[in-house]
């Protein structure tokens, strides 16, 4: 082993436990979004309608979702790059993280990205979510698996790690992923564009700043919502559908929500 | 035979420096190739993905999948929202995607392609190639090298097919400002011709000088550069270019992008796989972390650009008898007019051999050109110092 993977092995070792232990010590609310392409803007949409919420929200940094990214992220910290010097401070500070205590409950949503098959093994090995979001499963990372079924069978593991009470929300357009929901017995949401989307969409134009399109909500009564966003492409409809899923099924925290109540009363100056 | 080929010229950048190249102990400021290395961080990527067995095989066309959701990600931080999966094509550097857009673009009617003159020296050979023709506005320097609207629409005709600029301008650092770019939108809007801009400067502006419009008669630095591709209404007929040659020290890798409304891109897609089939996999793996992870590194390079740029006007102010010149605001070339007129290949040539100082000579870049020099100073500060001291020997017939 040369000194280079020495390093990097210490160090993520280090990282892994540091950020269990976070987690287990803060027992902050896990949302991961994972799947082959979409968990940025799925990421951005729904990390922002929690903080429009009130939520304590915290993401990754960067594109921090891998094998020493994602306890960075849980963290809160950078990369050390390659200095040895800056890394030794990062686990440092790690260690001072640990030792804090922390008011509120914390929302962590963290994308999750695999690149080889035993990626996934690795990562639930340090988070355990109480939501899953799969995007997509595409051809992206053919080179290191065999075929899509066998990036499906990664995927299963996430969902397996999901608690009863928990939620997962599906590509309801995607056969594949639509096939995992075998693997979780608690609430599952479909969106998409198919009819049996919990959260559908259709009724799609482009138009020249961007997409209109309406949405269905199947709850005990249908519900229809018009929307517009200034991006293109399926997939931030997709993102666009995900952020209402969420936002059906995250209520603003009563204390939070009372605590803005009574800013709001005190706000009213000159009355 | 050769009939298409038998008009078009190697470059006069390339020619300079197949010249200098057979000439022992030469300094060059010729071609725009940064002096650093491409950052480690990029480095390490493109390895790693070699190891990983990643980069054996073609990637999808458009590239790959990864990438280009990082590109959607950079664009839409500089007000630009394009669609990765239609509207982003990742090319072999911006050469390609120029030439895949020109190709896209010109037909049997619409054969002409307008160019700014000065502007980079491949352009015009790059339409060639197309089956087009480059046809030439002047920008003049009393203009402070801003686009004279009068002579740009005279040249419109109904076989434009497009407009081809860089901004910032290469070679004369030139930032054209929103209102010009605007007008050049309206226009493309109402004769119907394509825009291609190519802007793989815009990381490398500096803003130590405030905007004044052309009717203030002072020089034009528009501080806000703005890309025509952020306007909505343009965006069925604007294809923006962009390579991360300059911008992460990354020329030999051969890697950049394109974007336009998935109408036009669905077309180049049809040149750009007859073309490349796909950019070098490992290039956009390499382009993947450059965009991810070294953005702190364009800081480093820009500041100092700029520190070398202040050490060249320097001297060309030392040199005021023989050069004359406008301050750029952005890439890493400066344009001085040679005192008193000379002809550019000439001169070029002849400090090449007495001076053994690489310059590209300014009819280059378009007629307009003719009478100034583009000096780089992409180059270290090494090559620029020992650069002018020969130029400044040469002026004193010490050589």
């Amino acid at each position: 082993m040369n000194l280079d993977n020495f390093y990097k092995k210490t160090i993520k070792f280090f990282l892994k436990w540091l950020a269990k232990f976070y987690l287990v010590k803060n027992k902050p609310y896990i949302i991961v979004i994972s799947g082959t392409t979409n968990r940025y803007w799925v990421r951005e949409e729904i990390a922002g309608i929690l903080r429009e919420r009130n939520f304590l929200v915290r993401t990754n940094k960067k594109n921090f979702n891998a094998e020493i990214g994602l306890p960075l992220s849980i963290l809160g910290l950078s990369s050390g790059e390659k200095k040895i010097s800056k890394w030794a401070e990062i686990l440092w500070q790690a260690v001072k993280i640990n030792t804090k205590e922390y008011a509120g409950k914390e929302y962590l949503i963290l994308e999750m990205a695999i690149d080889r098959p035993e990626d996934m093994d690795y990562l639930t090995g340090i988070v355990k979510p109480h939501t899953v979001i799969l995007t997509t499963i595409t051809m992206i990372y053919r080179e290191n698996f065999e075929n899509l079924d066998e990036i499906a069978n990664e995927y299963a593991k996430l969902i397996k790690t999901i608690p009863w009470n928990g939620l997962l929300i599906l590509n309801g357009d995607d056969k594949r992923i639509k096939k995992l929901s075998a693997f979780f017995d608690g609430k599952i949401i479909y969106c998409g564009f198919e009819e049996d989307a919990h959260f559908r969409t259709f009724d799609i134009k482009k138009v020249l700043d961007g997409q209109e399109f309406k949405v269905e909500i199947k709850r005990k009564e249908k519900e229809i919502r018009d929307f517009k966003i200034r991006t293109f492409g399926k997939h931030h409809i997709y993102a666009a559908l995900v952020r209402e899923a969420i936002a059906d099924n995250f209520t603003t925290p009563a204390k939070e929500f009372f605590a803005k109540i009574s800013k709001d009363l005190l706000d009213v100056s000159g009355e | 035979m050769f009939f298409r080929t038998q008009k078009i010229n190697l470059s006069s950048i390339k020619q300079i420096e197949l010249l200098a190249s057979k000439i022992p102990d030469v300094v060059s400021l010729a071609q725009g190739i940064p002096s650093f290395d491409t950052p480690e961080v990029v480095k390490k990527a493109a390895i790693k993905a070699l190891n990983n067995g990643k980069v054996a095989k073609y990637s999808l066309t458009t590239g790959i999948p990864e990438l280009r959701e990082t590109i959607e990600q950079k664009l839409a931080e500089e007000n630009m929202y394009y669609d990765f999966e239609t509207e982003i094509i990742v090319t072999a550097g911006s050469i390609e995607a120029i030439t895949a857009t020109l190709i896209t673009v010109i037909n049997d009617k619409k054969n002409e392609v307008i160019l700014f003159s000065p502007s980079y020296a491949s352009y015009a050979e790059a339409v060639k190639v197309a089956g087009g023709k480059p046809v030439f506005v002047n920008l003049t320097e009393k203009e402070y090298w801003r686009i004279n609207f009068e002579l740009l629409e005279k040249k419109i005709t109904k076989s434009t097919a497009a407009i081809l600029f860089c901004n910032p301008n290469n070679p004369t650092g030139t930032i054209f400002p929103k209102e010009d770019l605007m007008k050049i939108g309206k226009l493309a809007q109402k004769k119907k011709f394509f825009i291609i801009s190519d802007e793989v400067y815009k990381d490398f502006i500096y803003i130590d000088q405030r905007p004044t419009p052309l009717s203030s008669g002072q020089a034009t630095n528009d501080r806000q550069f703005f890309s025509l591709a952020e306007e909505p209404e343009f965006r069925k007929f604007t294809v923006r270019i962009f390579s991360l040659s300059k911008a992460y020290a990354m020329t030999g890798w051969r890697i950049g992008f394109l974007h336009s409304d998935e109408e036009i891109t669905r077309e180049i897609l049809k040149t750009h796989d007859s073309l490349v089939t796909c950019a070098p996999v490992i290039s956009q793996c390499a382009a993947l972390a450059a965009l991810d992870y070294a953005d702190n590194e364009i800081i480093n390079f820009r500041n100092e650009f700029n520190k070398r740029r202040k050490i060249v006007c320097d001297y060309l102010d030392e040199l005021s008898s023989f050069f004359s010149y406008q301050k750029p605001n952005s890439s890493y070339f400066v344009f001085p007019k040679l005192l008193p007129k000379r002809d550019s290949w000439k001169f070029s040539l002849e400090l090449l051999e007495k001076a053994r100082v690489a310059v590209v000579p300014g009819a280059a870049f378009g007629p307009s050109g003719e009478g100034y020099i583009r000096i780089s100073f992409g180059r270290s500060e090494k090559d620029i110092h020992e650069a002018f001291r020969r130029i400044k020997l040469y002026f004193n017939h010490q050589l």
